[in-house]
């Protein structure tokens, strides 16, 4: 029996919205503390490759996961030293970590092309399996990355809403010096969120090769560091909303091969283009309000001053 | 001040006297007795397409003495291409090996400029004088793999993944639903395009929207087969693999059978052509029991359709073409007049879908 | 920017002084570029120094070879162009790509729609579509921004997807060209279309229009009083205002005017270069023309030395992939470090912003 389309939709967009959503997380929580990374495309395509290779090499894919996880945050520890440390220009760093993601994912990844592996395991719940009309579906059929997506963006909100070092942080995002004088030290907090940050991409990284694709191929995320930016202004950098974001994201790559695969007469090219549509009439429509909720001090001249 | 002025120009002066000087005794190497170059669109790695070129030419490599193999890999389908092309001449190839349709332009004014290098492009096309084109014919073989697809399915709905809408992609569609229709008359062709010869990402997204469509048996024709049988092995699905027979170990349980290329032989030829001097550019396009294999059948495959996908794989290699008229496109318009053909030159110019293949193609 | 040299020491010759300046930064780029690509060929387990003897064969000490690099250069100054001329009015364009594309794009639908026109009227008719579709491409994320509703880095960033789709859709469909091999790509463009080429290598006439470009950009900024107002603009657009600068209306223009610059581009590649449209016109042109414009400092001739670096680079990628058989990939990681040693040291360029 075929699957109707809002299960297929729904399923496509999880598997498709969950390396955004961890993307999203781990942008957002980097902003909110001043700092904007452009390169994030970068950190998904380190995560990616060096998930790949050391699944491939080990035949573990949980060495895979923790060693994307790893070396995306020292990427972006190296990112974190020029911006903060050497007060470099936040965008052109950010641009700057985009060719090195580019070409350190290659290089790694490029041992690896072709490698076979079984990748992260699926587990469903036996009683939701035995549903008919779920059974045949990928839903609820999921690896722990996407099982554990959304309770990591509750735990995100809670950290950045509920703790002391959260309230310091957005502190630092909203406003550096005040934060300074009041006791706070915002290097330090950047210095803190930034391997935290880096790793939540580079776990999108590998749930796209491990979980996804379950291969290698060069420049294989595509854009998504990229619509994981505008999510983040999207969500107003508030987690919570970002898992919204992401399903409509992941819904809309999903939508354009559904609907294919249902023999619509729509080109495939134009149903590409929803997603990047959908995101600027988004920030159009909630362009003011969304302005003001982004973190004030946010990349000192991300905003300029108009 | 003047310091650094004068510093920097000696060290710019020294760093070109001495690239200089090491420049002349590179030219001057030993000469092996033939190098071919190959420009590839994706990886060598790729357990696909470029994997398959990158297979032959290692072969000729072991089996004639003093042939060495240049490559470059994941070189855009642009004028971009023409740059490399140049780049292996200039490193001495003299049997240039372009193996993308989107390589056509360059190839053919590079090959222009340089007479005495021989070409072959994987494509089509008119020949020239140092310029020959070839290609394996899967579009007939096709059609066996579409019986053995028409014979499992369970659901009557096949799956079938495009990379890039061209005309040879058109004609493996068309060929697996012709085939498909002659051993089960309720199949239809779900064709779903990604776009790209090797989108992870849509591939694996692709394979799913198909098995929620019910497709119980799916195919494809993108660079590399892997993401897309594992995804439908993942959900206990069947595949039909395409460009590398070695695809069967992604799917044990799943894999049916599968088309792969055997360029060795032809190459093996051409470089012999070529070291004697007797190139000359021909349009050589080969198929099922050349150029083009049938890979072994997977352990559920039933006796009796082996049989009846042989039996279709020998009379296609016979000379059978299942591109013969009357055939009217999935529009209702008909395509091919009643004893009309597609002839296997014209393969590439292919731009519909055939009755019985559910899909758009603009 | 820099102001006059200190009252201590007169400068004798202001022009000299530029031009010893800019070398000598410049020069230290690049011999630290030739010690830090070496470093990495001997982590590869290749020779640096048979890599440079095989760039400097196949790129300067030959005559193809430096037509090449010419070839390379000139996408690559209008995509800079693009980055820095709003980047005078404080605006960060990384839309380059989309507006080269969008460019292409108008181009070539004037030179299909005019295909029997001569040439005299036909190049500067897509010289102009080249500048225009790039120009309202990148007008739209001015005008969101001149409106306060989306920041232009986002906009420009998601634009980006947008023209190349377009391309894809019009070569697999209405312009999907009737040659044989069925590969997607529109047919040729009319020849009265083409732009001319050198001295019979790849160089096109856009190479003397980017130059041109460039320095109407230097002559804009530096030279004229509509330069005075984006820099003023740049520097505090909220005293711009009150000083009764139209500083809405410069974010369009300033935007706009970038992006015709990388449609010039666009246009170039396709009829320069190509000779029809296709999906692969830019290997990410607009990305490395923000970095070359970085790196410069927005200044002429900055563009132009950087550009012509991250020219040999390119070629060396792909010279010794096929040569030494090394990765092209390791020239990004090359243009990644040269740009993060220069952000990291003190006296990196002042950029405006």
């Amino acid at each position: 029996m075929t699957t109707p389309l809002v299960a297929g939709l729904l399923a496509g967009a999880i598997l498709s919205g969950t390396s955004l959503l961890y993307a999203t997380l781990g942008e957002t929580l980097v902003e909110r503390s001043g700092i904007v990374n452009l390169g994030l495309e970068g950190l998904l395509l380190i995560g990616a490759s060096v998930g790949f290779a050391l699944t491939a090499a080990s035949g573990n894919p949980w060495l895979g996961v923790a060693g994307a996880a790893a070396a995306a945050a020292s990427a972006n520890l190296l990112f974190g030293w020029l911006v903060v440390t050497r007060k470099a220009n936040q965008l052109a760093t950010g641009l700057g970590l985009m060719f090195f993601g580019f070409g350190v994912s290659a290089l790694i990844g490029s041992r690896y092309t072709g490698a076979v592996i079984s990748g992260l395991p699926r587990w469903r719940p036996a009683w939701l399996g035995d549903v008919a009309w779920i059974k045949s579906t990928t839903l609820f059929n999921y690896d722990l990355l996407t099982w554990l997506a959304v309770p990591v963006a509750c735990l995100a909100w809670w950290v950045l809403f509920e703790t002391r070092w959260g309230l310091g942080l957005r502190a630092v995002g909203e406003n550096p010096a005040a934060a300074f004088a009041a006791g706070r030290d915002p290097a330090a907090l950047q210095y803190q969120v930034l391997p935290l940050g880096g790793a939540l991409a580079g776990l999108a990284g590998a749930h796209l090769s491990l979980a996804v694709t379950l291969t290698w191929s060069e420049y294989m995320t595509g854009g998504r560091g990229f619509i994981a930016i505008a999510l983040v202004i999207f969500s107003k950098w508030n987690p919570l909303w970002a898992i919204a974001g992401a399903l409509l994201f992941g819904g809309a790559e999903a939508l354009q091969l559904q609907l294919q695969a249902r023999g619509t007469g729509i080109s495939p090219f134009f149903l590409d283009m929803v997603p990047y549509l959908l995101t600027l009439l988004v920030l159009l429509a909630w362009g003011g309000s969304r302005r003001l909720a982004a973190p004030a001090s946010l990349g000192r001249t991300f905003y300029g001053s108009s | 001040m003047r310091l650094k002025i004068a510093a920097l120009s000696g060290a710019f002066v020294l760093a070109g006297v001495l690239a200089g000087l090491l420049a002349a005794p590179v030219a001057f190497g030993q000469t092996p007795g033939l190098i071919i170059g190959a420009v590839y669109v994706g990886s060598v790695n790729d357990y696909g397409y470029n994997r398959s070129f990158h297979d032959a030419l290692a072969q000729v490599a072991r089996d004639l003495p003093g042939v060495k193999v240049i490559e470059a890999e994941n070189v855009p389908e642009s004028a971009a291409a023409e740059s490399v092309l140049e780049n292996m001449i200039q490193q001495g190839a003299k049997l240039v090996v372009p193996t993308s349709f989107g390589y056509a332009d360059a190839s053919r004014r590079v090959a222009r400029r340089h007479r005495d290098v021989a070409f072959e492009f994987a494509g089509d096309g008119d020949p020239e004088r140092n310029f020959g084109v070839f290609f394996g014919s899967t579009q007939r073989a096709m059609y066996a793999m579409g019986v053995a697809a028409g014979k499992m399915t369970k659901t009557n709905k096949l799956g079938f993944v495009l990379g890039v809408p061209i005309g040879y992609s058109l004609g493996n569609v068309n060929g697996f639903e012709l085939g498909a229709k002659s051993v089960n008359p309720k199949a239809k062709t779900v064709a779903v395009v990604t776009g790209g010869w090797s989108d992870k990402a849509k591939e694996a997204a692709a394979a799913n929207a198909l098995l929620d469509q019910g497709c119980d048996v799916v195919s494809m024709h993108v660079d590399s087969p892997a993401t897309i049988i594992q995804a439908v092995e993942a959900r206990g699905g069947m595949s039909i693999g395409f460009q590398s027979i070695e695809a069967r170990a992604l799917a044990p349980k799943g894999w049916i059978t599968g088309l792969g290329f055997n360029w060795a032989p032809f190459f093996t030829q051409i470089a012999k052509d070529v070291m004697a001097g007797k190139f000359s550019g021909q349009a050589i396009y080969r198929g099922l029991g050349d150029m083009v294999v049938i890979a072994p059948f997977g352990p559920s495959v039933p006796p009796d359709v082996q049989t009846a996908v042989k039996k279709a794989g020998d009379e296609v290699a016979g000379g059978f073409n299942p591109f013969t008229g009357p055939l009217n496109d999935n529009e209702g318009r008909p395509q091919l007049p009643p004893g009309g053909t597609v002839g296997l030159d014209q393969m590439g110019r292919m731009n519909w879908y055939v009755d019985g293949v559910i899909g758009t193609l603009r | 920017m820099r102001l006059a040299p200190t009252a201590t020491r007169p400068a004798a010759n202001p022009l000299a002084g530029t031009i010893v300046r800019g070398f000598s930064r410049y020069g230290l780029i690049t011999v630290f570029v030739l010690a830090v690509f070496g470093a990495v060929l001997l982590a590869s387990g290749k020779d640096p120094l048979k890599a440079y003897a095989d760039t400097f064969r196949f790129t300067l000490a030959s005559a193809y070879g430096f037509s090449e690099l010419l070839v390379r250069v000139t996408p690559l100054l209008f995509a800079a162009i693009a980055v820095a001329l709003p980047a005078r009015l404080g605006l960060i364009n990384v839309g380059g790509e989309g507006q080269l594309y969008m460019g292409a794009l108008a181009a070539s639908a004037g030179a299909f729609q005019l295909a029997a026109a001569p040439a005299w009227i036909l190049l500067p008719v897509v010289l102009l579509l080249g500048f225009l579709g790039g120009a309202v491409w990148a007008a739209i994320p001015g005008a969101l921004r001149a409106a306060k509703l989306v920041n232009e880095t986002v906009s420009t960033l998601l634009l980006n997807y947008i023209p190349p789709l377009i391309v894809s859709y019009l070569i697999f469909g209405p312009w999907r060209s009737p040659e044989n091999s069925g590969f997607p790509q529109s047919p040729r463009y009319p020849k009265a279309a083409l732009l001319p080429s050198l001295f019979d290598t790849r160089v096109h006439a856009g190479l003397l229009v980017a130059l041109a470009g460039l320095a109407a950009y230097g002559w804009l900024v530096d030279r004229t009083r509509w330069g005075v107002e984006m820099r003023a603009i740049g520097g505090n657009p909220e005293a711009a205002r009150r000083l009764g600068i139209a500083v809405p209306a410069w974010t369009v223009a300033g935007l706009a005017l970038g992006g015709g610059f990388a449609g010039l581009a666009g246009m170039g590649e396709a009829m320069g270069i190509a000779g029809r449209l296709q999906q692969s016109l830019s290997p990410g042109y607009g990305f490395t023309g923000f970095l070359v414009a970085w790196l410069a400092g927005g200044r002429p001739l900055g563009i132009l030395l950087m550009a012509f670096l991250f020219a040999v680079i390119t070629a060396a990628g792909d010279i010794l992939q096929i040569s030494q058989g090394l990765p092209y990939a390791v020239v990004n990681i090359l243009l990644a470090t040269i740009l993060f040693v220069v952000l990291a040291s003190r006296s990196a360029p002042r950029t405006s912003k």
